[in-house]
């Protein structure tokens, strides 16, 4: 945009964050710097100093940022409440984290509808490469320099960008699905791998290349989730991860359900995290509104969501012995799984997706009892994890299955987008419950399992050992379990406290309004990141002052690591990337959404 | 079909011959139509395929796992490939990008073949009414049982695959809807829904559980509680 530097910079340069004095004192006044909720300072920068800007601030500023955490797109067509933005019809933004520093940074460039190119930045961060495929599916911004521009989450015909706000929503306002034998050999004929598209040779000096299609449906895959293969015999020579059959659209969901009706669809993006899903976006809308969650509260939601951690551990634990070869562990995991879904179906009323938290606290309090019910299970667990480390993680062939198998180091893990225990198995010492404590959990006592090599054996490993960790975070919730309320009190918490409902007429108006419509959230942007199942999973919201999210950015940890699967995968044989697959531990619809 | 076992004993006086004869053809023929005897052995011998979509597919494993053991009912023999299974669960949202594929894995079972939709998304679309995602399997496949959930738990299921197995047994399909070219039309006969059948049954259930205590919960908790917490409880 022209615009962008009539701007320059807008607060003093006293108030302004470190990172960004130091940007502007190089870059001058072409950038400008915005404020928000969440303190991450914004820095708006021109589009043809885009990548010098990045490639300053990932090689060559003191305290770098190696990691490229999100990037993605807003449409502002509609958007009312900009005070003090640059002019933009569309907006992209890079989210970058430095390690050292332990700080974030967010990179914005305005776009004008007319010319929506944005130079690529594949030559900075290998995983900038599927963000910027999203964003040109989702909003039809073009990358220049982009390798391999397409679609990635629609399919290949798919007509128009859906999170544009001239996509219609609902399949209800569009055309009835109807399954011709045309269009289904249409369909299956746009699947059909080819190598040339993906500058792969189909021949070299000594052999003929196999290409293997695995997926969309196979069982070692965890959902559905395709991969081309190139193969030289059984060694994979290269592949191509291909996603988007699991794309639920729930980022353009949350463009009209209310801020308090948005909770379920939450759930739904890493299945296996059950509440664990509700508590970046939760916290992200109270940071919105300003509301403090009573510690009661806070504290049932660290249960929870560390209940559903082990649950989750459990699952990958059981498949990824079964996906290298062991038959039986599964079924002794799913047994403590099915524990422990007791005592949340005794919690919350649900099994997988309970919805439990609300804006402001959480649904209801703890029941009679629920103490009894936890400790047994966090007394009865510790042995079964002593014997599964002699029935799998001891196994012989399981430790040759995966030792040295699919490992990577932490810088190219960070080059990646890894989060989570992929990126603690690589030795690097950096949880965010720890680093960066969010909803109490800096009052908890816990260590930090690391591993050392990176590889398969070291990523499953480092999951069994948090679950013991989690183990001990419950024992403390349940010694130290505060009385108090579990839900705020402010008149954005949803839904809101019946019981003066009765008495005076403002207080019913209230909760009739906030019921009916929701709650009002005001105009701002604010993002919470934290440690889910599977590793860093934030919600970045944009309110403009209405019942439901403007835009609403969903950061899952399983999209940038499915993307790394080539990496890691090259030179090993086909069974070896079954264990890398299971090792990676992500569910389709954390990658999709 | 009938069957009928007859006890041999020792001290029982000597019938006459052609009562004998008639006795033991009894004890070792049984007398049915082949149409029958298939239904029945089909219906205590579905092979599920390995297929799922997402969440509910984790609860169908789940129902394949120790505790609910799906076994019991002749159906846990889980198939890899289509062209060895004749039962399809579809567990889970049913997209548009993966329908084509759905088509295909469909067309690949062999016959006679039946189709289970589990959960709110591939019954209808679900809480998910948008773009990427068709508005129920029964779009384009027929679908023999649709189980109610979000996910169901593994007991519902199970219940669903009961149901299929009386299906199956009587072998009246298919069950309620099909699709005949671009029109999809009611079976006449069609089974009455589960929901009217049992609707009375589930009326007498008034005291239901207080979300206050743990100590009403769901039939399972008391399957699962170990003896300790139950003497805790007390």
């Amino acid at each position: 945009m022209s615009d962008v530097a009539e701007h320059s910079v807008s607060a003093s340069s006293s108030e302004q964050p470190g990172v960004v004095r130091e940007l502007v004192a190089r870059f001058g006044a072409d950038c400008f710097y915005q404020e928000t909720v969440d303190a991450i300072p914004n820095l708006w920068v021109p589009k043809n100093r885009l990548v010098e800007v990045m490639r300053h601030l990932k090689e060559e500023i003191e305290g770098p940022f190696p990691l490229l955490f999100d990037a993605s797109a807003i449409d502002e067509r509609l958007r009312e409440h900009r005070d003090g933005q640059p002019d933009s019809d569309f907006t992209a933004f890079y989210h970058l984290i430095s390690l050292d520093r332990n700080e974030d940074v967010r990179i914005k460039v305005a776009l004008d509808d007319d010319d929506l190119s944005l130079p690529s930045l594949t030559g900075v961060w290998s995983a900038a490469n599927w963000y910027e495929r999203e964003a040109f599916d989702m909003f039809g911004i073009n990358f220049q320099g982009h390798p391999n521009l397409r679609r990635i989450l629609t399919p290949p015909q798919w007509e128009g960008h859906p999170l544009r706000k001239e996509h219609p929503a609902r399949a209800t306002e569009m055309d009835p699905f109807s399954m011709s034998d045309e269009f289904l050999d249409a369909q299956q004929e746009e699947l059909r791998f080819v190598p040339a598209e993906w500058g792969m040779s189909e021949e070299a000096k000594h052999t003929d290349f196999m290409f293997l299609n695995l997926g969309p449906n196979h069982p070692s895959v965890h959902g559905v989730f395709r991969i081309a293969l190139q193969l030289d015999g059984e060694v994979i020579v290269d592949a191509v991860p291909d996603i988007g059959y699991h794309h639920r659209a729930s980022e353009k969901m949350a463009e009209r359900q209310s801020w308090h009706t948005y909770i379920p669809y939450t759930d739904r993006i890493d299945y296996l995290g059950g509440v664990m899903n509700n508590l970046p976006y939760v916290m992200a809308v109270e940071k919105l509104a300003g509301i403090e969650v009573p510690p009661r509260a806070q504290v049932i939601r660290i249960m929870l969501a560390e209940l559903f951690r082990i649950s989750s551990h459990l699952v990958f634990f059981g498949t990824y012995a079964q996906d290298v070869g062991q038959m039986s562990p599964v079924f002794y995991m799913f047994i403590d799984r099915e524990r422990l879904l007791t005592i949340i179906e005794a919690i919350t009323g649900g099994r997988m997706h309970p919805s439990w938290f609300r804006i402001g606290g959480v649904c209801q309090d703890l029941p009679e009892g629920w103490d009894i019910m936890v400790r047994d299970f966090i007394d009865y667990l510790p042995a079964r994890l002593d014997h599964y480390d002699k029935m799998s993680l001891q196994n012989g062939i399981l430790k040759r299955r995966s030792i040295d198998i699919g490992a990577y180091s932490t810088a190219e893990a960070l080059d990646w987008g890894v989060t989570g225990p992929g990126l603690r198995a690589t030795g690097c010492d950096w949880d965010l419950r720890k680093k960066r404590p969010y909803g109490g959990y800096d009052q908890f006592e816990f260590d930090v399992p690391l591993g050392s090599k990176g590889d398969c054996y070291d990523r499953c490993v480092v999951r069994v050992e948090e679950i013991r960790q989690s183990l001990r975070i419950i024992r403390q919730c349940l010694d130290n379990m505060p009385s108090g309320p579990y839900k705020a009190n402010h008149p954005q918490a949803t839904p809101p406290p019946k019981e003066r409902t009765m008495l005076d007429i403002e207080t019913l108006i209230q909760h009739f309004l906030n019921v009916s419509w929701g709650p009002v959230i005001p105009p701002g942007e604010c993002s919470v990141n934290i440690e889910a199942t599977k590793g860093w999973n934030s919600y970045y919201l944009v309110s403009d002052g209405a019942g439901m999210p403007y835009r609403n950015r969903i950061r899952t940890p399983s999209f940038p690591h499915l993307q790394m699967i080539p990496l890691i995968s090259r030179g090993f044989m086909i069974a070896d990337l079954i264990a890398i697959i299971a090792s990676i531990d992500f569910v389709m619809a954390d990658v999709d959404r | 079909m009938r069957w009928r076992l007859i006890k041999t004993e020792p001290g029982a006086p000597m019938t006459e011959p052609d009562e004998a004869y008639a006795q033991d053809l009894t004890k070792s023929v049984v007398l049915t139509k082949l149409e029958d005897l298939v239904a029945w052995g089909r219906s205590n011998s579905l092979w599920p395929f390995n297929f799922g979509l997402s969440c509910c597919y984790v609860e169908m494993a789940t129902a394949l796992t120790s505790r609910h053991d799906i076994a019991r009912f002749g159906a846990e023999v889980i198939r890899a490939t289509p062209r060895q299974a004749d039962l399809i669960v579809i567990s889970g949202t049913v997209f548009r990008k993966m329908a084509p594929v759905l088509q295909h894995l469909y067309d690949q079972l062999l016959e006679p073949k039946w189709v289970i939709s589990m959960g709110s998304c591939a019954n209808s679309g679900g809480m998910f009414d948008v773009y990427s995602v068709v508005q129920g399997v029964d779009k384009f496949l027929p679908v023999d049982v649709y189980v109610p959930g979000c996910p169901p738990r593994p007991e519902a299921f199970m219940q669903g695959l009961t149901l299929l197995q009386d299906a199956v047994a009587s072998d009246r399909r298919p069950l309620s809807w099909v699709v005949e070219g671009d029109a999809v039309a009611r079976v006449p006969a069609a089974k009455p829904s589960q929901r009217d059948l049992r609707t009375p049954e589930r009326m007498k259930a008034t005291h239901l559980a207080e979300p206050t205590s743990v100590g009403s919960a769901p039939l399972s908790t008391d399957l699962l509680r170990s003896k300790s917490t139950e003497d805790r409880v007390k």
